[in-house]
């Protein structure tokens, strides 16, 4: 058996990855892993400006003490423990030391407010919360009257809790401690209870970001996660020991996929970014060769960089015009299966070593073998920036109820899609098949390790299933060549009143890849004669922008109704529109006074739009908008975090398309 | 006992300091005390004498009459820099930081006076001079997780923000390692959210490293909030001492600073 070797060929044409026998659980990986690469390092994490080091001995043993003192402060198979922090290792270790309890992981997002988080951890039954710091602490000590089942409330950083002292209250290193006690009186418990584990115990509820109502729990099992992970393996050719780095939130599905259960499979070197802020650093640090991030953080790399190149001196500008120039005539040469132009081709190995290397370099990207984006519809502008860079950045779809789906495989690949189905390893699962609803043109999935159900709502579980076929609830199509394209989710696509359909989600997608716009909603529906939007600016480029024109402005409420700045983001809709039915381009549009905030609701964590209440909250700016007024007193309540509620009202001004502002120079 | 006492010890007192500034009578007779592990605040109107008065206690003013003790020595007479080696810390009200040095830079230039090696073995590499240099950046690194500016660790301060450019002048004050921290206005023209995140900083070096802290400021919110102990200055005299409650009911203070009544 060689287990360093990640495929086994010679079985059809496909590359089927290992799957150890017997192992079904992910303790059961983590075992044979640090059986396999004891002293290997498995996991960095930069402290103190240096870099730490976790061995695969060493983060067995963590997992082990940590489930050893799980299991003897109480903690029963099938139970469920919370997690609350950013990705650092012993999240990860709280998270296996709860599988091998046999028990069921929910993590949270680091920014959860205490409501938000007492309707998880009471839905869930939490018995453990293992929290980072004083500040999700102090969140779950707010809540933990109203959650009889919790027993203990979990730390492992003891800055700010010098001074904390209740009784529910323990840190990391006590509980492993109490594991230790409990091995001598238990020998060989853990063992056991890594053994016991079974491939269709639940491993993980992924609560849904809920842009409808309260979130669901989709319940996960072991063999599911190892279903999606071996599609991904057998899909994208991972050498052991690949660099990755941890940042996408493990509350999100895809981190489980990746970090945690690809993390021990392929395996990877996790490496954990210092804070959120300094992981485009860290990335760099580590030469990461596997990234994963969600189309919002690949667009907004792609607008530093662009909002960067701004700044830039001339010569720096100049040239990186050129070669960018040159390259996205090659990379679409390339994406279309043809060959470029040759004068293109000769000049493209020059504008490569002199600016897209270095540029790539800077980012942190040069070493990136795979780099994934996830989640949901990205602009192919953004596509097309990364990959005239050079970097090969992929497509993946997938839902949260059946895992990954669908990603670009090899060389070629179209911006526009998501690609193609994966293949499923033969012992966890009939291939999926799929088809699409004449009507509705939702997708219908069966096979793999299947739908779950959602933790205690058979009722809506029931809902998405009809006659073995799992709804997917997402409009696709298929090409001739197999690839899916995107569309939109079926419950948003719309029509006017006129009868003309428009998708607002590409329409919104397309225009956040300006740098000057950070978020856009998309109006118009049956009772509308035309399409209209809401515009959020970004206030650090539309403020350099300013600065650099020499445009003062005091907030962001000015800034926002400034002439320059409506002109500015009347262009960018502009060209938007030429790409869009004529039937169906933005008609009108304001700025929004305004940040949208998911401390006030009007985003989700991961930074969705909650649609209905962000029309409801601006209502009557909408009304304004189609009553063909020309400005609104808009007044938007503000939540502060101290609970005060204040109020900001500003007179919006109210965009036509067609006519441009007159600046006054 | 001995512990008792030593956790109520006086680490710095001034005692009946006058300063005058031609005709004006700056500060008028002022007595106070920083006890160990205490975080005392001094408020007072706009022009009371505050940052007067911590002029004297770190050393740029010379009370014309008065004494100063710092851990029982008579410091009236030091130099500012000998009181700073002697561990009197100081954050200023603008920001007087380097503008063209890195964060690391400035923080390991608060090391300064704790360095034992001297430039020319520096920059032989003396084996001695790189230790002490590791040993330095251990602390230095250590104050950047405290205030969590990991991020622009490498950053140049000029680029900064003004919120973050304080909490890099508090690093660099730490990274003196002073046995009383004075904070003249660490607050002033930051938001809400700044001025929490900074609140939390105070409380955490007051309560972690246990170092007395004298803290000016304008916002009463927050010096109610996480002040033990407050003392009120009107035109050059104390005009009242106390817990925050105490104070709160003291019908001077409403007078002279809440302007009601």
């Amino acid at each position: 058996m060689n287990t360093n070797k990640l495929v086994e060929k010679g079985k059809g044409e496909t590359n089927v990855p290992f799957l150890p026998p017997g192992t079904d659980t992910l303790p059961k990986f983590l075992k044979w892993g640090y059986e396999q690469w004891g002293e290997k390092v498995f996991m960095r994490r930069k402290d103190r400006g240096v870099y730490q080091r976790w061995t695969w001995k060493e983060v067995h043993d963590e997992v082990k003490y940590f489930c050893l003192g799980l299991i003897s402060l109480g903690l029963r198979r099938g139970e469920t423990v919370a997690l609350i922090g950013e990705n650092e290792p012993q999240l990860f270790f709280g998270h296996w030391a709860t599988h091998a309890a046999l028990a069921k992981a929910v993590c949270l997002y680091p920014d959860v407010t205490p409501p938000e988080a007492h309707y998880v951890l009471d839905h869930c039954d939490a018995v453990f919360v293992v929290c980072e710091d004083q500040e999700q602490v102090d969140k779950v000590l707010e809540i933990k009257d109203q959650l009889p089942r919790l027993k203990k409330i979990i730390y492992w950083d003891p800055r700010g809790m010098w001074k904390y002292s209740h009784p529910m209250l323990m840190t990391f290193e006590e509980v492993q401690e109490e594991g230790h006690t409990h091995e001598k009186s238990h020998p060989g418990a853990f063992e056991e209870s890594v053994a016991q584990g079974n491939g269709n115990d639940i491993a993980v509820i992924s609560y849904t970001s809920g842009t409808t109502g309260q979130p669901k729990g989709v319940v996960i099992t072991h063999s599911s996660l190892l279903d999606s992970a071996y599609r991904l393996m057998a899909s994208l050719s991972l050498h052991p020991f690949t660099q990755y780095v941890s940042y996408l939130p493990p509350s999100w599905i895809a981190e489980q996929y990746y970090g945690l259960t690809m993390g021990l499979i392929v395996p990877f070197v996790i490496n954990f970014p210092e804070e959120p802020e300094t992981v485009l650093e860290n990335i760099r640090e580590v030469g990461a060769e596997l990234l994963v991030f969600s189309p919002r953080q690949w667009e907004s790399l792609a607008s530093i960089t662009q909002a960067r190149m701004l700044d830039a001196g001339l010569l720096a500008k100049f040239a990186y015009k050129r070669a960018m120039n040159i390259s996205k005539k090659v990379a679409a040469s390339r994406l279309e299966g043809k060959t470029a132009n040759p004068l293109w081709r000769l000049l493209y190995p020059l504008a490569y070593a002199v600016v897209l290397r270095p540029l790539l370099d800077k980012l942190g990207l040069l070493k990136v073998r795979v780099a994934i984006c996830g989640g949901s519809a990205m602009a192919p502008d953004a596509f097309h920036f990364f990959h005239a860079m050079g970097l090969r950045l992929k497509s993946m779809f997938g839902l949260s109820e059946v895992g990954l789906l669908t990603t670009h495989v090899g060389d070629y690949f179209d911006v526009e899609t998501v690609g193609k189905f994966m293949p499923v390893h033969p012992a966890l699962g009939h291939q999926v098949e799929w088809r699409i609803d004449e009507d509705t043109g939702e997708l219908l999935l069966r096979g793999g390790t299947g739908f779950q159900g959602y933790y205690k709502d058979s009722e809506a579980s029931a809902k998405t299933q009809h006659e073995g076929w799992f709804h997917t609830g997402d409009v696709v199509t298929v090409r001739e060549d197999g690839e899916i394209v995107y569309l939109e989710r079926l419950s948003d696509m719309r029509s006017l009143s006129t009868g003309a359909r428009f998708p607002p989600q590409f329409i919104e997608t397309r225009l956040r890849f300006s740098p000057f716009v950070k978020d856009v909603i998309c109006l118009g529906d049956e009772t509308k004669p035309f399409v209209a939007a809401l515009m959020n600016i970004d206030a650090e480029t539309v403020g350099r922008w300013a600065e650099k024109r020499g445009i003062d402005y005091s907030t962001f409420p000015d800034l926002s109704q400034k002439a320059e700045v409506r002109e500015l983001i009347r262009q960018e809709i502009d060209m938007v529109n030429r790409n869009l039915a004529a039937d169906g381009v933005v008609k009108r549009f304001a700025n929004l006074p305004k940040e949208l905030d998911p401390d006030e609701a009007e985003l989700t964590r991961s930074r969705k739009l909650r649609r209905s209440f962000l029309e409801e909250r601006y209502g009557e700016l909408v009304e304004a908008i189609y009553r063909g007024k020309a400005e609104h007193l808009t007044e938007v309540p503000v939540k502060y975090r101290d609970g005060r509620v204040g109020k900001v009202a500003v007179i919006t001004k109210i965009m036509d398309l067609e006519a441009p502002v007159e600046v006054a120079r | 006992m001995v512990l008792n006492f030593a956790e109520n010890a006086v680490i710095l007192r001034v005692e009946d300091i006058y300063v005058a500034f031609g005709g004006v009578q700056a500060i008028e007779g002022v007595d106070f005390e920083v006890r160990q592990g205490e975080l005392s605040a001094i408020i007072g109107p706009n022009g009371a004498g505050k940052t007067t008065l911590l002029n004297c206690i770190n050393g740029f003013y010379k009370p014309q009459q008065g004494r100063i003790y710092f851990q029982g020595r008579d410091i009236s007479n030091l130099s500012p820099d000998k009181r700073a080696c002697l561990g009197i810390g100081r954050a200023f009200q603008g920001i007087q930081v380097y503008q063209n040095m890195t964060v690391l830079d400035t923080i390991m230039s608060g090391r300064h006076v704790l360095m034992k090696t001297n430039p020319v073995q520096a920059a032989i590499y003396w084996p001695w001079a790189h230790k002490e240099e590791v040993a330095h950046r251990k602390v230095a690194e250590d104050i950047i997780d405290f205030l969590e500016i990991e991020g622009i660790r490498k950053k140049i301060i000029g680029e900064l923000s003004y919120g973050l450019r304080k909490r890099v002048d508090l690093a660099r004050v730490l990274a003196l390692e002073p046995k009383v921290l004075i904070l003249d206005e660490p607050m002033a023209g930051m938001n809400l959210e700044e001025k929490e995140d900074i609140a939390r900083f105070i409380l955490d070096i007051q309560e972690f490293q246990g170092i007395p802290i004298v803290l000016v400021e304008h916002d009463m919110e927050v010096v109610m909030d996480i002040a033990q102990r407050v003392i009120v200055i009107d035109q050059g005299k104390v005009i009242a001492e106390g817990t925050p409650t105490e104070i709160r009911g003291n019908h001077a203070v409403i007078r002279a600073y809440l302007g009601e009544g």
